[in-house]
């Protein structure tokens, strides 16, 4: 029974001759409802669900405290001083919008790319971004100082006759991670309808019955909706995925088109969409590792989804490490003192701890991932992912703090430390983050169900859709 | 279940239409080809999840939502290059980072931006829309089997409004066509009609959310006795001494301490009556404290364009030949004054230390410059202003003997 | 699952091709001694002749290039829609070999040291100018030729690698080969992309010797990509009407060689402009040297000629369902981004000998017909006797029944 159990347990096998199956189990349209949908209507809480929210409600709170005090003292609470007047705030800000770009990445890109895997995964995937973008657009709104006067950025008429310039990268930012935020919206909502039709049909209470009725809008899954469903689905991921690409582009430009050695070096648009990818896999291990042990989704979100996602941690690791490489390269091929210097500053001035660190969870710690066992064992991808969120967060730092702490100036160099409140604002949006994606494991299908049953080994529907 | 349906084919409630179940989505395919051979319009397919070819199979025609994104798109990009163009480069023209007004390569990514969301927004309402949705009610939901079809369950439902409905031979239809049950459904009255509690509900949060800000532009309009509501604070009220408050700190209870007596701060040392004020014995100078160079005027010519030209214009007319007044105008600003023309009787006949004075001081709308422009400056701006004045009010004889011939006669 | 009996003698070349073969050699060697002998006249240590030479050296490398990392890629994402295409590309990239042999003309021009191709090659230019000196450590004549010869017997390796295993799997069927490529996969593709990048940086960006570019390496491989995805249509068009590929492909390999097309042009639109944009709006003068050239006058209006015909218009025209599937349509795109690749290359060398204006001569045309045919009539040679679909693949099932919808 138990070797039984075993074999089924493992569908990491690569068999050329036939696809691995990507759900355990002999299941059926009735299992995977009911595996995905039994988290949402347990109607005992979960207790460690509910301390996590708890610890994860308490630093929200921290959170919302600390932007209350940074908005009725003055943008002075932060570390931010000259030379370095961008610091943690920016650091977070391109931190959580790189977290943000695993959920399109996997609903749109690999949709496109057919990789069927991704259904299992892609909802909370996308639940994530979602959260992620959320956390990063609260960041530059409170960097600016004056958070009332946001509206600024929009371009209307007003009594000054000014308009916003959109030559400035700034400009582009704003559009462009708004645009993001409300089409990630747009397609987490869109391909939940379904799911969300589902947990009405299965409510028992009428306060049930009522909300996800409303959510999900009268849906009966009828042809005529499906048709028109998913190709709607379709079109939205063939503009998310452009969009995915551009969002952390333009981000990167936030920098790149600066004079700053350091920040303006022409790589910077892909290996930031590159990094983004990373960081964003990094977090979908962090969360689902202990999620489908938890809710016992073990045999929807199998090993080969995580193994998957750790093939493309490694590959987005050596993007990450060949723009490293060729940064360093040309750096020294340039003949540009002030290039060469800032690579010697970052790898031996008073900040290399942060560079070295970032060199060993980005690049040598997922080199790990070349072995199959690392891929496949649940605490090492974990431990991996943690290091490789942090390592993520460094090179922000790195990119940003340490070139601008020591620029074209010497005479304007300075040490950067940031404060308590800088701190904890970075710990407070992490409780942010984690409080909604709390929130959404319990009370949303966590899992595509309708797209999980597509991809269901079913004989008579079409033949090409049981594979990997 | 569908012997029921059988015993009052024509009793009320009406019949809404027949719904089917079938076991696989294969049987499903199928059966829908049944049906569409049949002939028949007004009816539908209902599966837990697409079913591929089941369109073709239903005779659908394809959504037109790509044409609809596609459009989207097009006015998103269009759209965000005309803002572009016309905010940055037309309306308000600035150079800013030596980049060009109408500047192509910066409107790139904005553009794409705006064409991905237009064209997204167009996806999704597109699919809502066209989906039939939001809908409220519909005769599938009133049967308990239905709620297998976002399970496990693959459903026909033939509706009564069909010109080919007829219960009898409808039953026939869906039963040869492999149906594992069929039920009649009725039509609900209930049905459709949406509780009279959300209406309530939903006026009650709209008059919720429209009570903030209807108070506060109450209270910031009109006259109040209370201070209004600050909103934005804008660094209004901070941790410092205004001018002239009062402080238990000193011994005199006031913030503003008094300078030292018998000091003078550094660099304020303004000995010279005639070179900072204007005045000698409380009377108007009428001479400069230094004497009049070409230099000076020069240095006056300079400064008078930097800091009077906007207003006064750059022959000193006022009125709308500043370029800030010539925009106020245009923009009809309400409260703007017109600034005065330099070249009017009396201010022609200002003595030069008045004229220093104004500079320095301001008068009226005019703000006070003193702060801005070194005294020496400031001489130098009222002799180049002297030159202008004359400049407007020169007659034959100001004209040097040489050049008099160069002078062309102008037409009344 | 393993029904492909029959299909065997079907996937050959027809054997008149070797007289092709032949011929197309004959026409290539021709070819470049006419253009050679043009350029003896013209007098200027063959200069030009260096220069137009490099551009179709570019170009067909990258070509190769491009198959190679195309095979890579397919096995490291074990992708089953393109097994019944994936010989050609084998094939392609193994006759990166060709491409050792044409290296030699530019190896004696820069070993001769006179920098009439590229400036840092003549010691006394390097001596003059402080910012060549710094870099001679990396740029002089040795370490160049010794780098380049390296990049291409990597190439060339790989490539032969990955096809013996391929053909030896046509005999006999061992999925276990399949595992093999698939392993070794993901490390020959990082070495080819580091490869690559360095092989773009020492062919094309030491032209200016003193400009410099991090991105420069992957705009190589975008075009590259563009290039060969756009060759491997023609062929599989070609081939699909001449018999070896009949019955091999259908309109849904079409469609996604027409998405990967499509890709492959967005892909290369955005490092082109991520480069252009990023140099343009910093405005330094070192980094603007090399667009100043070609963003005015003749070089200017070639310029957006690449911006309309290498991005915006097959953007649009690929964008639907059905041009990819129309094989006409989708071989018109394939020749037209082909020729646009080419164009590319030319822009971004030729701006090197003139900076005013395209120098265009007859012997462009001798060199490009010359070392196409040798290309072309070598890997004809290469595909004689070999199935031109992977027979024994595994997945090859798979890609036949693979539906787009």
């Amino acid at each position: 029974m138990t070797t039984l159990a075993l074999m089924h347990d493992d569908n990491t096998a690569n068999d050329p001759q036939r696809r691995a199956p990507l759900v355990i189990g002999p299941q059926t349209d009735e299992t995977v409802t009911d595996s995905v949908c039994r988290v949402t209507e347990e109607v005992r809480t979960p207790r460690a669900w509910f301390v996590a929210l708890v610890v994860s409600a308490a630093l929200t709170a921290v959170f919302f405290g600390t932007i209350g005090y940074l908005i009725t003292t003055g943008i002075g609470v932060l570390g931010n001083n000259r030379p370095v007047m961008w610091a943690f705030p920016i650091v977070n800000f391109v931190f959580w919008i790189g977290i943000g770009h695993a959920g399109t990445l996997i609903s749109a890109i690999l949709f496109l790319f057919r990789q069927q895997w991704r259904t299992a995964i892609n909802r909370s995937a996308e639940a994530m971004t979602i959260f992620a973008v959320i956390c990063a657009l609260i960041f530059p709104g409170i960097h600016m100082g004056r958070i009332w006067v946001a509206y600024w950025m929009a371009p209307y008429p007003n009594q000054m006759a000014l308009w916003p310039n959109f030559r400035s990268p700034l400009m582009w930012d704003v559009f462009a991670v708004n645009t993001y935020f409300l089409v990630s919206a747009m397609f987490w909502y869109l391909g939940m309808i379904p799911d969300l039709a589902t947990l009405r049909d299965r409510a028992t209470s009428r306060l049930r019955h009522s909300i996800y009725g409303l959510l999900a809008l009268g849906w009966n899954g009828s042809a005529r909706q499906w048709q028109v469903y998913e190709r709607a689905y379709l079109l939205l991921a063939a503009l998310a995925t452009p969009l995915v690409v551009s969002v952390h582009s333009v981000v990167s430009t936030d920098f790149a088109v600066a004079q700053l050695p350091g920040w303006h070096t022409t790589i910077f648009p892909p290996y930031f969409v590159a990094g983004a990818i990373f960081s964003g896999f990094a977090m979908v291990v962090t969360l689902m590792v202990p999620a489908r042990a938890y809710f016992g989704l073990k045999h929807l979100v199998t090993l080969r989804h995580l193994d998957n996602v750790n093939k493309i941690m490694l590959a987005t690791s050596c993007i990450v490490a060949y723009s490293y490489a060729i940064e360093l390269f040309i750096a020294w091929y340039s003949g540009h003192s002030h290039e060469r210097f800032v690579h010697l500053n970052r790898a031996f001035g008073p900040y290399a701890w942060t560079y070295w660190l970032m060199v060993a969870c980005n690049v040598l710690l997922p080199q790990l991932f070349w072995l199959k066992r690392c891929r496949t064992t649940p605490w090492i991808m974990f431990l991996i992912a943690l290091a490789v969120n942090v390592g993520m967060w460094l090179e922000r730092f790195v990119i940003i703090v340490v070139s601008l702490s020591r620029d074209y100036l010497p005479a304007n160099w300075a040490m950067y430390y940031p404060t308590l409140i800088d701190v904890l604002m970075l710990l407070g949006s992490f409780g942010l983050f984690f409080t909604l994606f709390l929130l959404f494991c319990r009370y949303l299908p966590m899992v595509a169900i309708w797209e999980v049953k597509h991809v269901l080994p079913r004989e008579e529907v079409n033949h090409g859709r049981t594979r990997a | 279940m569908d012997a029921h349906a059988h015993e009052h084919p024509n009793s009320s409630p009406p019949v809404a239409g027949l719904l089917a179940q079938f076991a696989s989505p294969e049987a499903l395919r199928a059966a829908a080809a049944a049906v569409r051979a049949a002939g028949w319009t007004r009816w539908d397919v209902h599966s837990p999840f697409p079913i591929h070819g089941i369109d073709r199979a239903m005779g659908l025609r394809p959504s037109p939502l790509p044409w609809l994104v596609l459009g989207a798109a097009v006015v998103g990009v269009v759209l965000a290059l005309a803002m572009q163009l016309w905010m940055n480069g037309i309306d308000y023209p600035l150079i800013i980072s030596g980049k060009p007004l109408l500047s192509l390569p910066t409107s790139v990514p904005i553009m794409f931006e705006l064409g991905v969301l237009l064209a997204a927004i167009a996806a999704f309402v597109g699919a809502i829309a066209l989906g039939g949705l939001p809908l409220y009610g519909h005769p599938v939901f009133f049967s308990s089997r239905f709620s297998r079809a976002s399970t496990d369950g693959f459903f026909i439902f033939l509706a009564a409004d069909d010109q080919r409905f007829e219960p009898i031979s409808a039953q026939a239809l869906l039963r040869s066509a492999g149906a594992v049950s069929v039920e009649t459904l009725q039509v609900d009255e209930a049905s459709g009609r949406v509780p009279g509690g959300l209406y309530w509900i939903l006026a009650t949060a709209v008059v919720l959310a429209l009570l903030p800000p209807v108070l506060v532009t109450w209270y910031r309009t009109g006259p109040k006795s209370n201070p209004r509501i600050h909103l934005i604070q804008d660094m209004d009220f901070q941790e410092k001494y205004r001018p002239q408050s009062a402080s238990p700190l000193f011994a005199d209870g006031r913030a503003t301490r008094p300078t030292v007596p018998e000091t003078i701060p550094q660099g304020r040392l303004q000995a010279d009556e005639h070179l900072y004020t204007g005045k000698v014995a409380e009377q108007w100078v009428t001479t400069f404290p230094m004497q009049p160079t070409a230099a000076m005027m020069e240095r006056g010519r300079e400064r008078y364009g930097i800091f009077c030209t906007t207003c006064h214009g750059l022959v000193g007319e006022g009125g709308v030949s500043g370029i800030t007044s010539a925009r106020a105008v245009k923009r009809r600003e309400p409260n703007w004054v017109l600034p005065l023309s330099l070249h009017t009787q009396s201010v022609r006949e200002q003595p030069v230390g008045q004229l220093f004075h104004t500079i320095t001081h301001g008068v009226r709308t005019m703000p006070a410059l003193g702060a801005q422009i070194p005294a020496e400056d400031r001489w130098a701006i009222v002799l180049y202003v002297r030159a202008l004045q004359r400049s407007q009010n020169a007659t034959l004889d100001d004209v040097p003997e040489p050049i008099r011939s160069q002078l062309r006669p102008v037409s009344p | 699952m393993s029904n492909t009996t029959g299909a065997e003698k079907q996937t050959l070349l027809p054997a008149t091709t070797a007289g092709a073969a032949a011929a197309l050699l004959v026409v290539g060697l021709a070819g470049m001694a006419c253009a050679a002998a043009l350029e003896y006249g013209r007098g200027d240590q063959w200069r030009y002749f260096l220069h137009s030479y490099l551009v179709n050296f570019c170009f067909f490398t990258s070509l190769s290039l491009g198959a190679l990392f195309f095979v890579l890629l397919q096995h490291v994402a074990r992708a089953g829609w393109s097994v019944t295409v994936r010989r050609l590309a084998e094939l392609l990239a193994a006759n990166v070999v060709v491409m050792l042999v044409l290296f030699v003309p530019l190896a004696a021009s820069v070993l001769a040291g006179q920098g009439t191709l590229y400036p840092w090659a003549a010691p006394h230019t390097a001596a003059a100018d402080h910012a060549i000196e710094q870099k001679q450590a990396y740029l002089n004549p040795t370490f160049f030729v010794v780098r380049s010869v390296g990049y291409l017997v990597v190439w060339w390796l790989t490539a032969r690698y990955l096809l013996r295993l391929s053909l030896r799997q046509d005999e006999s069927h061992d999925a276990a080969l399949t595992l093999s490529m698939e392993r070794f996969s993901p490390l020959a593709l990082i070495l080819l992309v580091v490869t690559l990048t360095f092989a773009s940086f020492d062919w094309l960006m030491s032209l200016w010797p003193h400009w410099w570019s991090t991105i420069f390496g992957v705009y190589y491989l975008a075009g590259a990509a563009v290039g060969f995805v756009a060759l491997l249509i023609i062929f599989t068009v070609l081939l699909e009407r001449a018999g070896p590929l009949t019955d091999q492909v259908t309109a849904e390999h079409y469609h996604d060689l027409g998405k990967l097309l499509l890709a492959g042009v967005a892909f290369w639109g955005y490092v082109a402009f991520s480069q252009y944009l990023l140099i343009w709006y910093a405005n330094i003068p070192e980094e603007t040297a090399w667009y100043q050239p070609r963003h005015g006058g003749p070089w200017g209006w070639m310029s957006l000629g690449l911006l309309a015909g290498h991005l915006a218009l097959p953007l649009v025209g690929l964008l639907s369902r059905w041009p990819k599937r129309n094989r006409l349509s989708l071989t018109f795109w394939a020749v037209w981004l082909l020729v646009m690749h080419w164009i590319d290359l030319y822009w971004s060398v030729m701006p090197a000998y003139d900076p005013h204006q395209p120098p265009w001569a007859l012997s462009d045309a001798f060199c490009l017909v010359g070392m196409g045919g040798v290309y072309l009539g070598a890997l004809i040679w290469r595909c004689r006797g070999r199935s031109l679909v992977p027979l024994g693949d595994p997945r090859r099932q798979e890609a036949l029944d693979f539906e787009n919808y």
